[in-house]
């Protein structure tokens, strides 16, 4: 038995007894099916090291319960990536549940969740991708309704959920039949000889159902509008599980089709990707900027990064379509790493999202504050992850974008007229993003958790128990090596981004290389500001005479300052918000209460602010007021006689004798 | 990696922090003469630079290690991007790590954690200062990677030190169409990131109309030094940039003492020159409205795409 | 020598580029004024090279003529219009990040459409044709947004050099017939605009263009 079956029977082995734990009485369930869960993302993490090591292709079962599971690197970096995360949710779980996500149910649904993310990033053949993505979908759906007898918005986030990722599933399924029908082939190892002699047009309607289908499960704009209502009610580890793991599998699945299977197409397929990707990047972000509720914020942030992801891949898509393997191998490895690398900061962030909201019963910016004292741990850890999502060195998420800009800036080197256009403004929209993700992320940590605390809730606010500051505090280690040595993971991905002929990226433990020559080095970066600062700091702490602290700030003339006259989120993203004015179109009310004696005196002034999802407002509310009216004229066809219904039945029947001997 | 490269890096580092608040005071001392008065001399930052550093810091009630910890990172960024940045020679040590993208990414945690202690004081001002500072930082992005990419281009690297060593020994590029779009973007750039006229006044006393003042409104004694000092490296930094990108003559870019002691002098020439240009030109503008300032730096965003498409389109293989 | 020339060219083609974008940004009249001054050296610096460099002393001859009339008649007569000393293009119908934007975008436009042009000819001259197509463009679209009377003609200007850049880049120069009819077509633009806009002070206090629509009514 070779080390692949091992693993693979591992997981089979994990699945049944994370299913089994959720069983035990509620005092013990938590800690055997968390164990369970941990241990099911731990094998998957190693059978995504055999993916590297040893790529294979093996049937398990026989007869119509034959199971095709291929270990190869591409889905080997998801193995990775889902099977940390797990590990890290799974210890963060056994602090945090309680209530309905400590049920059986809830339990049961997350060990099928992770499975079957696993179970996605194995298949081997058309038949199991889809039933792990069905399935995936459907536990996701089961978890992000956990909380569906407290508020109304988990029941309309988890119809929305619901109602999305059914249709994207359509797509997929559509998609996959063209594909096969194409082909004839449902093993994705041959898929790409078998497909690569089809008719253009088929190609072309494979690729735009690809787009569509997992487009909307990695959350692009138009189709995101399920990710911010989804990703918030959600319990705060599966939110972690959703965007880090679940999302980039939208990304995984792009790849696999359009990378993988299709290959080189038309040049308006890279251009439709990078208008696409621009524009989640772009919104998302502006979107994140304004949102006031943390988890919200998040989820807008993870649509922007995975827009970077879809440019990186549009890029790469210009790239091949042009012959030039090695700026598309660049970009194909953006393209991963930014996926790899938001996984991890984005799990931290959502793990310390609702580590606060456990605390102090509040995702809402405008009434935290003051959490860096109260909980310290939980604050470095969140800061570790802004760091991140900034895109700002030491974090991972710097090298990830700097790889993006390298890739759009080498690819404009002996281009054609259309790339020459399309990659400057791709630079600008990745730029003004990262930009507007480091606003985001100031805000997100400095009101969040600085300052003094703008309710009781937070003052209140203790640290979090210790399983759930280890589930963080490995993600955010994490975190920080991908940062400091991205040669890690870049091996791998080098591995993964298989164009014949190019060898695009070599890297050393301290350097990172592109073959058009440009070189990184962050431990280098981070060693010199690390000994400067420190310079700095032992030359003024030697110096003088030590620190004071508790003096009053200053208030224009001595009076203490109330927690009230602090800036807060959403005055902090004004100026932003004003400047993006067209795009956002906050919607703003003041009302003025004048005394009762005399109206020139005011006793009241309120301002109320709503920035809303224009796409949502503007292009879903009139699609489903159309789909109601169409539903209550379909009403009118329907009065209850038995007698109607057995007339359509006879016209339906004459029509179709019509038609036939015509 | 060579003696001469670690002398290099070294002198660098010296020379920049050391310039930096002799850069302000000239900057002062123009004005002053300008405007008629007789000014405190060009040593003056320096001067209460000595004194500061010897006071006791004071930190308010309820702030916490972000506002002590700020100071040190600005520091250490600034001088990490000093040494980075070919100012002298393009030989140093560290010559193949000075990619421009990073540079940028440096400058701006500095800036991260200046607007994270303006925060963490709680006081409105503070607040004020974050927020309409990193909306600054967020909006001069595009400009700054567009020009990047506008310069990398005719180089074939995002490397300043190749950048730098292309622009020495192929003087056919410094009068391009692209040096002169991304002179006027990169120059916008500079006066944005670095606080100045017209997008933010640094003398100002007012609060309302403060942006990086507020924020360090709290610091004091060693902090404030800290910060002060670091602020003038970063003015440094940008201008003397812009200076090399433009005015590369002088630049080292072979090692010997020689070469060395010309590079030192002509790079505080060419800061010399850019700073009287600056400080004079202050003298005759006002600060721009805080909501026009997206203005000139959607100007900046225009001009780097512009030179982005005059590198490619007009440069290209007609040098 | 022949690098030399290109330099020159690039140099001239992009500071009327970079002048036709100040443009957009700039709202005083009077700075607007001194930026088409300059754009209309630097125009006469392209032709001067391009007559340099063939050996055409017509074209010199209208390099200096180009110099005369739109670096100092040109602006000296548009001075004269604008007569209140600090009047502003204020409120214009497409806000400046906006119209920034739109500049960067005919530029892209203009790259685009001119590409197989150069293809054709892939001289130094041809390729920086974009730039007159960039600047035409851009003269159009300031006719299209901005309200004052002023700016009109500016746009106007705008035009003309874009027009007047191609052609010499492309043909070594239009006939001089045309391009001094065209420069004559301008200047009598301007008188005339200098007896309206008295007249519509006159009679308003304000030269703002919206004001004239009620005189429909």
């Amino acid at each position: 038995m070779n080390s692949a079956a091992v693993v693979v029977l591992g997981q089979g082995v994990f699945t049944v007894l994370g299913t089994l734990a959720a069983f035990l009485p509620p005092n013990r369930r938590a800690m055997a099916a968390g164990l369970a869960t941990g241990l099911l993302g731990a094998t998957g993490f190693a059978t995504g090291i055999v993916a590297f090591t040893r790529p294979t292709t093996m049937e398990v079962g026989s007869g119509l319960a034959q199971v095709s599971i291929r270990l190869d690197p591409l889905g080997g970096i998801f193995l990775l990536i889902i099977g940390l995360l797990a590990l890290a949710a799974s210890c963060y779980a056994v602090g945090y549940v309680s209530g309905p996500s400590a049920s059986r149910t809830s339990w049961i649904a997350l060990t099928l969740f992770i499975a079957s993310m696993q179970l996605v990033a194995m298949a081997g053949s058309v038949a199991v991708f889809v039933v792990g993505w069905e399935s995936m979908a459907v536990t996701s759906l089961l978890l992000v309704w956990t909380e569906h007898q407290h508020s109304r918005a988990v029941r309309s986030a988890g119809l929305w959920y619901a109602a999305m990722s059914q249709l994207g599933f359509l797509l997929i399924l559509g998609m996959f039949a063209l594909l096969v029908s194409t082909g004839g082939q449902s093993q994705f190892l041959n898929m790409h000889s078998a497909v690569s002699t089809g008719s253009p047009l088929l190609r072309s309607g494979v690729f735009l159902l690809a787009l569509a289908g997992f487009g909307m499960k990695a959350g692009l704009v138009p189709v995101h509008v399920w990710l911010p209502r989804a990703h918030p009610e959600a319990p705060s580890h599966v939110s972690a599980l959703m965007s880090g793991a679940m999302v980039s599998l939208g990304i995984y699945g792009l790849i696999r089709i359009v990378i993988e299977v299709l290959g080189r197409g038309p040049i308006w397929w890279g251009l439709l990707l990078l208008a696409f990707g621009g524009v989640s990047a772009l919104y998302g972000i502006l979107q994140a900027v304004v949102a006031t509720d943390l988890k919200r914020l998040l989820a807008y942030s993870t649509t922007e990064n995975m827009g970077l992801a879809t440019v990186a891949i549009g890029a790469a898509l210009l790239f091949i379509a042009a012959g030039r393997p090695i700026p598309a191998g660049v970009a194909i490895a953006a393209a991963l790493l930014l996926v790899v690398n938001h996984a991890f900061f984005k799990g931290l962030l959502f793990l310390a999202a609702g580590a606060v909201l456990k605390a102090t019963g509040l995702r809402d910016l405008d009434r935290l504050g003051g959490l860096v004292s109260r909980m310290p741990t939980t604050a470095r850890l969140f800061a570790v992850g802004a760091l991140a999502a900034a895109a700002l060195p030491p974090a991972n998420g710097f090298v990830s974008e700097w790889l993006l800009l390298q890739s759009l800036v080498q690819g404009e080197r002996g281009s054609s007229t259309v790339t020459a256009l399309a990659l400057p403004i791709a630079v600008a929209v990745v730029a003004l993003t990262a930009g507007l993700a480091v606003a985001t992320f100031v805000k997100a940590f400095g009101i969040g958790f600085l300052a003094r605390p703008r309710s009781e809730a937070a003052d209140l606010a203790v640290e979090s128990p210790m399983a759930m500051r280890f589930g963080m505090g490995l993600l955010a280690l994490i975190v920080v090596i991908l940062g400091l040595f991205p040669t890690v993971v870049l091996h791998r991905i080098a591995l993964a981004t298989t164009i014949p002929g190019a060898r695009p990226i070599t890297a050393t433990w301290a350097r990172i290389q592109l073959a058009g020559g440009a070189s990184l080095a962050p431990p280098m970066l981070v060693a010199l500001t690390v000994a400067f600062g420190a310079l700095m700091a032992g030359y003024v702490r030697w110096h003088g005479r030590p620190r004071r602290t508790g003096a009053l700030t200053w208030g224009n003339g001595g009076v203490r300052l109330s927690s009230r006259m602090e800036y807060t989120a959403t005055s902090f993203a004004e100026p932003l918000q004003r400047v993006f004015d067209n795009i956002l179109r906050p919607e703003q009310d003041v009302s003025v209460t004048p005394v009762a004696e005399s109206r020139y005196l005011v006793e009241r002034v309120g301002y109320e602010q709503r920035v809303d999802d224009v796409v949502e407002t503007r292009f879903y509310q009139p699609l489903l007021a159309m789909g109601a009216a169409w539903g209550e004229w379909g009403r009118r066809l329907a009065p209850g006689s038995v007698h109607r219904y057995v007339g359509y039945v006879f016209g339906a029947l004459l029509i179709a004798f019509a038609v036939i001997s015509l | 990696m060579t003696v001469f490269g670690v002398v290099t890096a070294l002198l660098q580092v010296v020379l920049v922090a050391a310039v930096g608040p002799i850069l302000v005071g000239v900057l002062r001392q123009l004005r002053a003469r300008v405007e008629g008065r007789v000014g405190a001399g060009i040593l003056q930052p320096w001067r209460d630079l000595i004194k500061l550093l010897r006071r006791e810091p004071i930190s308010a009630a309820g702030t916490s290690w972000v506002l002590i910890l700020a100071p040190v990172v600005l520091m250490g960024t600034s001088l990490a991007v000093a040494v980075l940045v070919p100012y002298v020679s393009t030989r140093s040590a560290t010559a193949n790590s000075s990619d421009l993208f990073a540079v940028v990414a440096l400058l701006l945690v500095g800036t991260v954690v200046l607007t994270l202690a303006g925060l963490d004081t709680g006081t409105a001002f503070g607040g004020m200062g974050a927020s309409r500072e990193i909306t600054i930082a967020a909006l001069v992005e595009p400009a700054v990677l567009l020009a990047v990419f506008a310069l990398s281009l005719p180089a074939g690297s995002t490397n300043l030190a190749v950048i730098v060593a292309r622009r020495v020994s192929d003087q056919a590029q410094l009068a391009s169409p692209v040096s002169l779009l991304v002179v006027v973007a990169l120059t916008i750039v500079t006066l944005a990131e670095a606080g100045r006229l017209p997008v933010d006044n640094p003398a100002t006393h007012l609060e309302l109309t403060m942006i990086h003042e507020a924020m360090v409104l709290e610091y004091s004694g060693r902090d404030l030094a800290l910060v002060e000092w670091a602020s003038s490296i970063r003015l440094v930094i940008l201008l003397g940039l812009t200076a090399n990108l433009f005015l590369p003559w002088g630049v080292a870019t072979q090692a010997g003492a020689l070469a060395l002691l010309v590079g030192v002098v002509a790079f505080l020439a060419k800061l010399l020159l850019f700073g009287a240009v600056l400080g004079i030109g202050e003298v005759f503008i006002a600060k721009f409205r805080l909501f026009r300032v997206p203005e000139l730096l959607a100007g900046a965003v225009v001009l780097g795409f512009l030179a982005v498409m005059a590198a490619f389109f007009l440069v290209q293989g007609s040098g | 020598m022949s690098n030399q020339f290109v330099q020159a060219l690039n140099l001239a083609a992009g500071l009327i580029l970079l002048t036709a974008v100040l443009t957009l940004w700039i709202r005083r009249v009077s700075t607007l004024v001194r930026l088409i001054a300059l754009q209309g050296v630097a125009l006469a610096v392209l032709v001067g090279t391009v007559a340099w460099h063939g050996h055409d002393q017509q074209l010199g001859l209208l390099a200096f003529g180009i110099l005369a009339l739109k670096a100092f008649v040109l602006p000296y007569l548009l001075r004269r219009v604008s007569t209140q000393p600090g009047e502003a293009e204020t409120d214009p119908l497409v806000n400046v990040p906006a119209s920034l934007l739109a500049a960067a975008a005919l530029a892209a436009i203009s790259y685009a459409v001119t590409r197989p042009l150069v293809a054709l000819v892939p001289s130094a001259q041809v390729r920086a044709t974009p730039v007159g197509l960039t600047i035409a463009l851009i003269g159009l679209f300031v006719l299209l947004t901005r309200r004052r009377a002023v700016s009109q003609v500016i746009g106007f200007i705008l035009i003309d050099n874009g027009i007047a850049v191609v052609a010499f880049l492309t043909t070594s120069g239009v006939p001089l017939v045309v391009e001094l009819g065209s420069a004559l077509d301008v200047l009598l633009a301007i008188l005339v605009l200098q007896i309206l806009t008295n007249r519509i002070q006159a009679v308003f206090g304000d030269t703002d263009l919206d004001g004239l629509r009620e005189l429909r009514d």
